[in-house]
């Protein structure tokens, strides 16, 4: 192989890089050709993000609070001291054999202790050297959504009478309007994403559309010396992401700020409530999905806007 | 071999393919003649040669090569490029044709803002190529239409004549196998004519078919033409090809074979 033939077929090998190579280059060309225009759509982009970032921050965290006090586990089986552990395993392979139930978890006492102390969050320390044999082990009981919800008490009664059982908890109807405040949330933050999505998506869509039409001559040009759909769009399909990324990240950014603030006073109350420690921020892969949803909805605005608009 | 070929093209704007016309269309078939850009047009360009495509405006020239260029779809009849039907070609495709096809425009086209070698540029980023090739690609393209690939001038602070080199070279970036020009000579002196006359014929030297559509009669005087198309009113009136390249234009044997038999001699027909 000659070296023009050599140098040919590696040119063909990385055309897409190359070509990918303009698209980049070119889509941020057009974003500082007008940053004023691309400032405004982040900020705004930033300003419904963080909106739906704060129902979705607010429904994570009820989610934690709920599940600090127990809420999600509706029957709590508290054994006696002692207890034989081959009779507890039966009763545990036997509990979760049910259908109603969908999880079975062991507690002991020294992982009662840990959960007491993160939920006085910081006054934990108050029983640091306290006796783990003060709390009783227990087992927890998931039953699975959906069941009459007179099943936990049924339940409730027959282990009740099982020698190495000391007490049965069943939560009263509050969990049931803690779980159905989770569910409202939920749905708000169902809702809140499918307008912020929208909002995003026709934020990119108008910005795009003027670009495209400020630039219309030279898409026409493109077109004319055999650019394809993806190499005339592309630019703008690039622009559209980083509009999203930047506004998911700006949301995201003020958000752990606000966060960061709020917080100390927020867990202060909450250990009043023996549900210190729930707080959180999001984990970085959530951070990192929540851009990539604002560079998401970026692509999708962008390429509606661009559609087949300047075609020749 | 005929690298361009339309067999009975008739494109009008502004209404999409015609219905065969019966007894009841026939005068909505009649009004829509008068008002058909191309009307029945059968023609042939052979591979390497210097077509000239003539007629006052109106004749039908730009929209010719819009139809060789994929830009519009004729109402009926068919159009090959180098063998391919390419109005049966799918939408996706058509980039591909056009980086074979050369175009350079009256209006020349040109990014108003960009250097002569982003201009160039373009044609080739489109190809998929390394920026270093490019660069020198744009600019040995710039250097055969003897334009400075270094000068940092915006494309609208340059003159006419100069617009029209760096469209033209832009055209020729890409090695194209056809080269398309519609009155490129359009907004010239007699002197710029000429030269990008003689740019034209020494890029037909080296292999590209060149077609050009002009009305302006100078043109016809250029010794490297080798076919002259003449269109009037959307109607091919007369097709000239030159007995030998270089040579002027003659008439082949009157009517060409290429025109139907029963073709009327158009009155007022380029001989």
């Amino acid at each position: 192989m000659d070296r023009s033939t050599m140098s040919h077929s590696l040119m063909s090998r990385f055309r897409p890089l190359f070509s990918l190579g303009y698209v980049v280059s070119r889509g941020l060309r057009g974003m500082a050709q007008a940053p004023v225009v691309q400032l405004l759509a982040v900020s705004t982009m930033a300003v419904c993000m963080l909106l739906l970032g704060v129902v979705m921050l607010v429904w994570s965290n009820a989610q934690g609070i709920v599940h600090a006090w127990g809420l999600d586990v509706p029957v709590t089986v508290y054994l006696v001291d002692h207890a034989e552990p081959a009779a507890v395993d039966l009763m545990v392979e036997r509990i979760g054999a049910l259908p109603e139930v969908t999880r079975v978890e062991r507690v002991s006492s020294e992982q009662a202790l840990e959960r007491l102390a993160e939920g006085l969050g910081e006054d934990g320390a108050l029983v640091e050297g306290l006796d783990p044999a003060v709390l009783p082990p227990s087992l927890e009981i998931e039953l699975a959504p959906g069941i009459d919800p007179d099943f936990g008490h049924v339940l409730a009664e027959g282990l009740a009478e099982q020698p190495m059982v000391e007490e049965v908890a069943v939560a009263g109807a509050w969990a049931g309007r803690a779980h159905d405040l989770l569910r409202t949330l939920e749905d708000l933050a169902l809702g809140a994403g499918l307008l912020v999505s929208l909002a995003c998506m026709a934020i990119v869509w108008s910005t795009i559309r003027l670009g495209v039409y400020a630039r219309r001559a030279e898409l026409q040009i493109l077109r004319l010396v055999g650019g394809t759909d993806r190499f005339v769009h592309g630019p703008f399909v690039f622009e559209g992401m980083v509009q999203g990324a930047l506004g998911a990240g700006l949301a995201l950014g003020i958000l752990w700020v606000g966060f960061d603030a709020a917080a100390p006073f927020l867990e202060r109350g909450l250990s009043l409530l023996f549900a210190g420690g729930a707080l959180r921020f999001f984990s970085p892969q959530e951070l990192a999905i929540g851009v990539a949803l604002g560079a998401g909805l970026g692509l999708l605005g962008a390429r509606a806007a661009v559609g087949r608009y300047a075609e020749v | 071999m005929a690298i361009i070929e339309l067999s009975d093209v008739t494109m009008t704007y502004g209404r999409g393919p015609a219905a065969p016309p019966g007894d009841a269309q026939r005068r909505a078939a009649r009004k829509d003649e008068r008002r058909a850009a191309l009307r029945e047009v059968s023609v042939a360009v052979e591979e390497g040669a210097f077509a000239v495509l003539m007629g006052p405006s109106g004749a039908g020239k730009s929209t010719l090569l819009k139809l060789v260029l994929a830009m519009e779809r004729p109402d009926e009849g068919t159009i090959r490029v180098a063998g391919r039907d390419i109005h049966r070609l799918r939408r996706s495709s058509i980039p591909y044709l056009r980086r074979n096809v050369g175009a350079v425009f009256q209006d020349f086209k040109l990014l108003s803002d960009a250097s002569p070698l982003e201009n160039v540029a373009l044609a080739l980023q489109v190809l998929g190529m390394p920026p270093g090739e490019v660069r020198r690609r744009a600019a040995s393209a710039l250097s055969q239409v003897e334009l400075d690939p270094d000068a940092h001038r915006p494309a609208r602070c340059l003159s006419g004549g100069e617009q029209q080199r760096v469209a033209i070279a832009r055209a020729l970036a890409g090695e194209p196998a056809i080269l398309l020009a519609d009155e490129p000579t359009g907004n010239l002196d007699p002197r710029l004519t000429r030269e990008i006359l003689d740019l034209l014929a020494r890029v037909r030297e080296r292999g590209t078919t060149v077609l050009l559509a002009t009305h302006d009669p100078l043109v016809l005087d250029h010794p490297a033409l080798t076919q002259q198309i003449h269109l009037e009113h959307g109607r091919l009136v007369s097709l000239h090809q030159a007995t030998r390249a270089y040579g002027r234009c003659e008439d082949e044997d009157g009517i060409p074979a290429i025109l139907p038999a029963a073709w009327p001699e158009p009155a007022g027909a380029v001989a």
